[in-house]
């Protein structure tokens, strides 16, 4: 399978222009209607993204992508192989507070403690993951429910371990204390941008090469394609779930324990629920068909957006529900134009004969 | 009545599924339509019934120009169509799937039942057809649910009928009953097309057939005026390929030994089965759908668990192994649904090719495994089976139906185990492949492999097995040697409990 996997995403460029124009133009009733001035919302909304003094706002914008991609990530593995592991949260959390637990907790020299904690915290998301996996093959709890409602419980065990018996009682908030200083992920020099996103090119690169050059990526698609094939095919479809889902998990869990040592040094309640995370990476890994090469730009994409929403409110005075609004409106508008839907035209193709054809 | 199809002309895209057709049918008349699968006979019908918009070309009834805007128009001129796949409620009632979309409302807007039914009274005696109305169509069998798709279009008045296929999923048995309902049609005025590629169906019932290849009529004559094998050749357009040989019958050692295998699946039990098959025979699996045949061939391929008896693969028990081990230990499957279990259709052809075989040395290096090895199978495949498909790089989607099929059956075969679980080979697929995969199970028969092939065609276990079993609700009604088969006792077998052992014994 070549790298231009499924239908290449640009089928064109007038249609992208169309939607463009679309965009504009809902955003500019959009924000006629809020009284704000519509080149200076754009202005903030490119430097909040990207600008910023010795940009600082991109280093933003790349902290919180490398969270995002991170999932994103995870989650394509999962549903390339057919497996809708929608607990990327859970895992999130559970690798993320598993690698604070660590950080604090585990004496010895920093370099040990980082990559023990970054380690533990991968074992974490990838035992959870694996958990809801055992749940479908051998409980026959769906995967999707499975998944989704495990994150509870490892949302609420962390909210609870950093919240009594480990909380930094002296710092008055529900969270743990801080990583010891010597262990936290250095700085890119002269930036604010931690080293936490070579981390997340790895894994980018890993899932790349694992999706179209091995074996296990291989049959892991062909049972994603479809499951009573890869089973009639003699595939060890079980393990090869059980795997899959263990990838997916560890990166998950990756991610959690990167936002530890690089970005809050602890675990804070809520930090890695709030943001939405899991979710956004979802979100960007569906927009782009599961395309492997095209998640890390559409993890960016997403990123963007928030950063370059927060700008346009800091800029413009845009307010943030209206920002988020707009994020609405551009994903809507952008992956309309990906899964092939036109706009002012009639049903498109229209009908091709299908395997229906078959029986003429 | 009298329907007049002129230059029809039916595109998908790129594709013309439908070139130029022009036909002619009329009242009291059973206007047989065939040719291969993808002809363009269904597309030409949807056509007229105003399923499918048509590029060109007109409709006219009675003299008189029509266009549908939707197949209500076309019901409402007097037109109905039986698909080939039912369009049912399985958990209504038969009174409640005919009158659905056309209630007779009382003066409440209450639906009323009661002139429904006695509409439906009238109309299955005048035409000899036995249906229970208050029956739920979910416990109706194949050929009965066929009949509520009839009334369902005579509710509406139709004054021509539109029958796809419509014998594809029937016994002997049932199959002459439909028959003989449609000749009260007939003798009443109705006219009748039925769509079919089973040249023994023309002869028996139709007065004209027309026949059509690659979207384009080829012929149209009374059947009176033609042959079976000249529409035979019009619909392969060429001469007809000679019949298979087969070498003389050796049966070898026992490959596959089934001993009282029972399955349970949905509250009931299949089994318990037993029977041989041993190497160089052909042994067929005939019935009706759904008597067991799923089920037999899953617990062989260990897709699905036993509850009880035993398999023996070459004198090794295989209980209890999942289907990689089983397909180890030199089993090979044949599924029937190409679609979803024979083939990853978004994937690749090559993709599609090498699945399985990825442990072989050759095509893997390390964790890595090795595109071009894969593609070389691929197209050894493609030029070995004569796979019409752009290249190993194309999508297993792309391909026809039957080329889809001879893929599945080559990637099969190609592995050359002792035994061969087959699944319907043939199904829906072109008289073309159809030769071609027959005679592979043939040549690998005659090669000493064990086959066990399950077919609902009762004409394809007919024409291919060295013994045929019969499987009647879940258990095997019967045993016929090649030499002694003929449809009518199969037909038998398929519907009823053979001779029991304790009537043999008396």
């Amino acid at each position: 399978m070549s790298v231009l996997d499924s239908t290449p995403p640009v089928r064109g460029l007038t249609p992208w222009i169309g939607v463009l124009v679309w965009i504009l133009a809902i955003l500019f009733v959009l924000m006629l209607a809020a009284g704000a001035p519509f080149g200076g919302a754009l202005e903030g909304f490119l430097s909040g993204a990207f600008g910023g003094r010795r940009f600082a706002y991109l280093m933003t914008t790349l902290s919180r992508a490398t969270l995002i991609v991170g999932m994103a990530l995870a989650v394509m593995l999962s549903f390339r192989a057919g497996l809708f592991n929608i607990g990327g949260e859970g895992q999130l959390v559970l690798g993320g507070l598993v690698a604070a637990l660590v950080g604090v907790y585990l004496p010895g020299p920093p370099l040990l403690v980082v990559a023990a904690g970054i380690l533990a915290g991968m074992a974490a998301g990838a035992a959870w993951a694996v958990l809801a996996g055992v749940l479908q093959l051998y409980v026959g709890v769906p995967l999707l429910v499975g998944s989704l409602l495990l994150n509870y419980p490892a949302r609420y065990l962390a909210s609870y371990v950093v919240g009594h018996p480990l909380r930094d009682v002296a710092s008055g908030l529900p969270q743990s204390h801080l990583v010891p200083v010597e262990a936290w992920l250095p700085f890119f020099p002269g930036t604010r941008l931690d080293i936490g996103i070579l981390f997340v090119v790895a894994a980018a690169v890993f899932a790349i090469v694992y999706s179209h050059t091995t074996v296990h990526g291989y049959r892991a698609r062909m049972t994603g394609h479809s499951a009573p094939f890869a089973e009639a095919s003699g595939l060890p479809v079980r393990r090869l779930a059980l795997q899959t889902l263990a990838m997916s998990g560890a990166i998950a869990g990756l991610v959690g324990a990167i936002a530890v040592f690089g970005i809050h040094h602890r675990y804070i309640d809520g930090m890695l629920v709030q943001p939405l995370y899991a979710w956004t990476g979802i979100v960007a890994v569906l927009l782009v068909k599961m395309i492997p090469w095209a998640v890390p730009l559409s993890g960016f994409f997403f990123a963007a957006l928030q950063t370059g929403a927060a700008g346009m409110e800091r800029a413009a005075g845009v307010p943030k529900e209206l920002a988020i609004t707009m994020q609405a409106v551009i994903i809507l508008f952008v992956a309309s134009r990906l899964t092939g839907l036109h706009f002012g035209g009639g049903a498109g193709e229209g009908g091709r004969p299908g395997e229906g054809g078959d029986g003429t | 009545m009298r329907v007049e199809l002129s230059d029809i002309t039916v595109r998908f895209g790129d594709l013309t599924a439908v070139d130029r057709v022009s036909l002619d049918f009329r009242s009291g008349e059973v206007h047989a339509l065939v040719g291969e699968n993808g002809a363009g006979k269904t597309t030409v019908m949807n056509a007229l019934f105003g399923l499918v918009r048509s590029a060109s070309g007109s409709i006219a009834v009675d003299g008189e120009t029509c266009r549908w805007a939707s197949p209500q128009d076309a019901i409402a001129r007097g037109l109905g169509m039986v698909h080939q796949h039912f369009m049912l409620q399985d958990s209504m009632t038969v009174l409640e799937n005919i009158v659905l979309c056309n209630e007779p409302t009382g003066r409440f807007g209450f639906v009323d039942f009661r002139a429904a039914r006695a509409h439906m009274a009238e109309v299955a005696t005048a035409y000899g057809i036995e249906v229970d109305l208050d029956a739920t169509v979910g416990a109706l069998s194949l050929g009965q649910r066929q009949v509520v798709e009839i009334l369902k279009v005579l509710y509406r008045h139709a004054d021509m009928l539109i029958l796809d296929e419509p014998t594809a999923v029937l016994t002997p048995q049932e199959k002459d009953r439909l028959f003989g309902v449609l000749r009260n049609f007939r003798r009443d005025g109705k006219a009748i097309v039925l769509i079919t590629h089973k040249l023994d169906e023309v002869m028996e019932l139709a007065d004209r057939v027309s026949v059509m290849r690659g979207g384009r009529l080829i012929s149209s004559a009374p059947v009176a005026e033609t042959t079976k094998t000249a529409i035979a050749r019009d619909i392969v357009g060429g001469e007809l390929p000679a019949e298979i040989a087969r070498a003389e019958r050796a049966p070898g050692a026992v490959v596959l030994s089934v001993d009282g295998l029972t399955v349970r699946s949905r509250g009931r039990t299949v089994g318990p089965i037993s029977f041989d098959v041993r190497a160089g025979e052909i042994v067929g699996v005939a019935g009706v759908s759904g008597n067991g045949q799923a089920e037999l061939v899953q617990a062989l391929t260990g897709l699905r668990r036993a509850h009880g008896g035993s398999v023996r693969l070459a004198g090794r028990p295989l209980d209890g192994l999942d289907v990689g081990a089983r397909r180890a230990r030199g089993m090979s499957y044949i599924p029937e649904d190409r679609q979803r279990v024979g083939l990853a259709l978004e994937a690749r052809v090559s993709e599609n090719a090498a699945i399985g075989r990825m442990d072989q040395p050759g095509f893997r290096r390390g964790p890595f495994r090795i595109r071009s090895a894969m593609n070389r199978f691929a197209a050894e495949l493609i030029a070995r089976y004569r796979i019409k498909v752009a290249g190993p790089e194309a999508r297993a989607a792309t391909m026809s139906g039957g080329n889809k099929q001879k893929l599945v059956v080559g990637r099969e075969l190609s592995r050359d185990t002792p035994l061969v679980v087959v699944e319907n080979p043939t199904w829906g697929v072109d008289i073309g492949a159809i030769e071609f995969i027959h005679s592979e199970l043939v040549r690998m028969r005659d090669a000493g492999h064990a086959i066990l092939m399950v077919s609902t065609e009762l004409d394809e276990v007919l024409a291919l097995s060295d013994r045929i079993l019969v499987l009647y609700e879940g258990r095997i009604s019967g045993e016929v040697a090649r030499a002694e088969a003929d449809r009518t006792a199969v037909g038998q077998l398929m519907v009823s409990h053979g001779p029991s052992a304790a009537e043999i014994a008396a």
